[in-house]
């Protein structure tokens, strides 16, 4: 049995201008000792899926399952899931300022959390393991830094801090959503240097959130591309760089400076993404695809097996399509045009830049 | 000739306390000696972390704070000390790009007097003539020129930098400075401004000052990179040579702290995960300012302050990264106190 098993989740928000469609059938799971990365763009609903299984979504609707070591966090009772929380499941968030208090020394905080949850631990035995964390996260003269307020920390230690207070209960998993994006490059590799390290000492599942592809072939072993509230891919982390199947990864990846430095000029997926109220029909992804067919304009495509074991894409193009390679290119442009009966360009097409 | 030269400028911020009488009592060396020059046509790239001066640095170029010391010297003429007319006109010529699509447009005004609001500054044209060109202007960076009467609010983040640039445009400038133009935006919408950067550069024959953390942005936009640390210019040196041969050991570390996109060039390559934090700039170490941090730190670094010395490629460092040496991190992260 997995750790977490997430099946169809739906989260949408009810507004005066209508119900946003915040994620639409979404399913995942992590295993212990493993880290799964979730990358999307802004309103791709990669926070929101995260945030409901912890019950952070207040007023949404939300269905589906998420089988947690075995209970549905989708319908235990607030009290129970509270106890969990922080306990078996921790989460770190992208801005480490605005998640701890201010007024409160870091000690105190991670000794409330300590308590909370175990409330038989006395003050100071608490305060010790909390020094003891601020040491495994690598802060120095933890013994003395415990005493100091939020504001005395920097960015990252602040995020350090963060992560010490994630550990502090030994969780089965570990949500982070965005924790290096709010730290410079040089920080960045030393936060996700020491996650890297820790998960491997604790043997912890991580769900690893961001928009950055860097991060991601850093650190994830199967990764979740997520586009308008709704998966385009999922493969294990080597898969998806280099032998990917939905054009929008690939236009992801082609939108992203190459790391060998060649000036070649770079491909931005045109358009933008759609508005989670007014959703086109068929494929989500289609205004903006350069592979769209007939069918991606009315059918919706669900996440397809295609090449490679594990690999699931939600496109229409053939399964044996994957990869830049010209052989790929050239079945995807075989599919397309065998797919494509109406000529006539016009409304429906690639929406111009912007 | 270079357009712009910037000479030994030094920007320092005081910290005033007190409550009746505000006496400094410490200063923010926030540039600290910045010496750098900008070739017309060319892009150079400045990049560093938060806090190494480079935002400081764009705004003393664009005039928008006064230096401390130092000159900076445009097209020929010190800059640095102008006012009224002489000010204006050199304002026509630098424009800058913000970082904040959201922060740096009024919400309350439409977009075409938002364009049009530099024309109305240095009183180019009547009212018909300014349309006209904020038309030609939105119609140039990519936006439709029939929505010249909508608000900020209704366009998305990509298209709110388009119309920055478009503002940015509207004097035809000689060069603009860029400050983190693409980091607010997602992924895919930065690779469509960041073509439409290099479109108008080819078009127009602009100048850019292009400063951002994100590595691999600058090194597809620059000519030339410039790399901060602490208010100095550490190392200054052609795009790609800096890239495969950095001399300097934080421009080392840089590079090889960041993430990129490629799982096997991402195994492959050897970190050099750098211990601790960025010092203050208020009271910024002896000697070379990188010395706590830096895997090749000697004696000799805590006492002397490197020159920037080279030609093309000048690095300030007294033991610098000879080509093929791999450094390694000295410490590991946050073991050293």
């Amino acid at each position: 049995m997995r750790l977490l098993e997430v099946t169809d989740l739906r989260v949408s928000f009810p507004t005066p201008d209508g119900v946003v469609q915040a994620v639409r059938g979404v399913s995942f799971g992590v295993d212990r000792g493993r880290t799964l990365g979730i990358v999307g763009e802004s309103g791709s609903g990669k926070s929101v899926s995260t945030q409901t299984l912890m019950g952070l979504t207040r007023g949404a609707t939300v269905t589906g399952a998420a089988l947690f070591e075995g209970r549905d966090l989708l319908t235990m009772p607030r009290e129970e899931l509270r106890r969990l929380r922080g306990a078996r499941i921790a989460m770190i968030f992208q801005d480490p300022l605005s998640s701890l208090h201010p007024l409160y020394r870091v000690g105190r905080q991670i000794v409330e959390m300590i308590r909370v949850h175990e409330p038989e631990v006395g003050r100071e035995q608490a305060r010790g393991r909390a020094a003891e964390l601020l040491g495994l996260v690598g802060i120095p003269r933890p013994a003395e830094r415990v005493d100091d307020f939020p504001h005395q920390f920097s960015g990252g230690m602040r995020q350090r801090v963060m992560i010490a207070m994630a550990l502090a209960l030994n969780p089965a998993l570990i949500i982070a959503d965005e924790p290096t994006t709010a730290l410079d490059a040089t920080v960045q590799a030393q936060i996700i240097d020491l996650m890297v390290r820790l998960q491997r000492e604790f043997d912890t599942a991580l769900i690893m959130i961001t928009h950055d592809l860097g991060v991601i072939a850093d650190i994830a072993d199967d990764v979740l591309v997520m586009y308008a509230g709704k998966p385009a891919e999922y493969a294990d982390r080597r898969t998806l760089y280099y032998r990917a199947h939905h054009p929008y990864t690939t236009g992801l990846l082609e939108s992203i400076p190459k790391a060998t430095g060649t000036r070649e000029r770079l491909q931005p997926v045109p358009g933008q993404p759609p508005s989670l109220i007014h959703l086109p029909p068929g494929c989500v992804f289609h205004p903006r695809c350069r592979h769209v067919m007939d069918r991606c304009r009315s059918e919706e495509p669900p996440m397809l097996a295609v090449a490679g074991e594990g690999h699931r894409s939600a496109c229409w193009l053939p399964g044996a399509a994957v990869g830049p390679g010209a052989e790929a290119e050239r079945l995807r442009d075989e599919a397309q045009a065998a797919g494509t009966r109406r000529r006539d360009k016009g409304e429906g097409d690639v929406a111009p830049a912007d | 000739m270079s357009l712009l030269r910037i000479e030994d400028v030094r920007k320092y911020f005081p910290i005033k306390e007190g409550l009746f009488v505000r006496r400094e009592i410490a200063r923010v060396h926030a540039v600290d000696g910045v010496s750098l020059e900008v070739n017309p046509g060319e892009t150079l790239g400045v990049v560093g972390e938060s806090g190494c001066g480079k935002s400081t640095l764009a705004r003393c170029v664009t005039g928008l704070h006064p230096v401390t010391s130092g000159r900076i010297v445009f097209d020929g003429q010190d800059v640095t000390r102008l006012s009224g007319r002489g000010l204006k006109a050199f304002r026509r010529d630098v424009q800058m790009i913000f970082q904040d699509p959201y922060g740096s447009l009024n919400p309350r005004r439409r977009v075409g007097s938002i364009i049009a609001d530099p024309l109305v500054v240095h009183r180019i044209g009547d009212a018909r003539a300014r349309r006209r060109r904020v038309q030609e202007l939105m119609e140039l960076v990519g936006l439709n020129p029939e929505h010249y009467n909508r608000f900020p609010a209704e366009f998305s983040g990509g298209q709110r930098q388009r119309i920055g640039i478009a503002r940015a445009l509207a004097l035809k400038p000689r060069l603009i400075v860029c400050d983190e133009p693409v980091s607010a935006l997602d992924v895919s919408i930065q690779a469509q401004v960041i073509n439409l950067l290099t479109d108008l550069q080819g078009e127009l024959g602009l100048t850019y000052v292009f400063i951002a953390h994100d590595l691999s942005v600058v090194r597809y936009v620059s000519d030339r990179v410039a790399v901060m640390y602490l208010g100095k210019v550490v190392e200054v040196a052609p795009g790609e040579q800096l890239y495969r041969e950095p001399r300097h050991p934080y421009t080392y570390s840089l590079l090889s702290a960041a993430s990129v996109a490629d799982p096997d060039a991402s195994a492959a390559r050897s970190r050099v995960i750098l211990a601790g934090d960025v010092p203050s700039p208020i009271t910024p170490p002896p000697g070379c300012r990188f010395h706590p941090r830096c895997p090749k730190a000697q004696a000799r670094c805590s006492t002397e302050e490197p020159l920037l010395l080279g030609v093309e490629h000048r690095a300030a460092c007294h033991f610098p990264v000879e080509p093929g040496e791999r450094l390694t991190g000295a410490t590991r992260s946050g073991d050293r106190p």
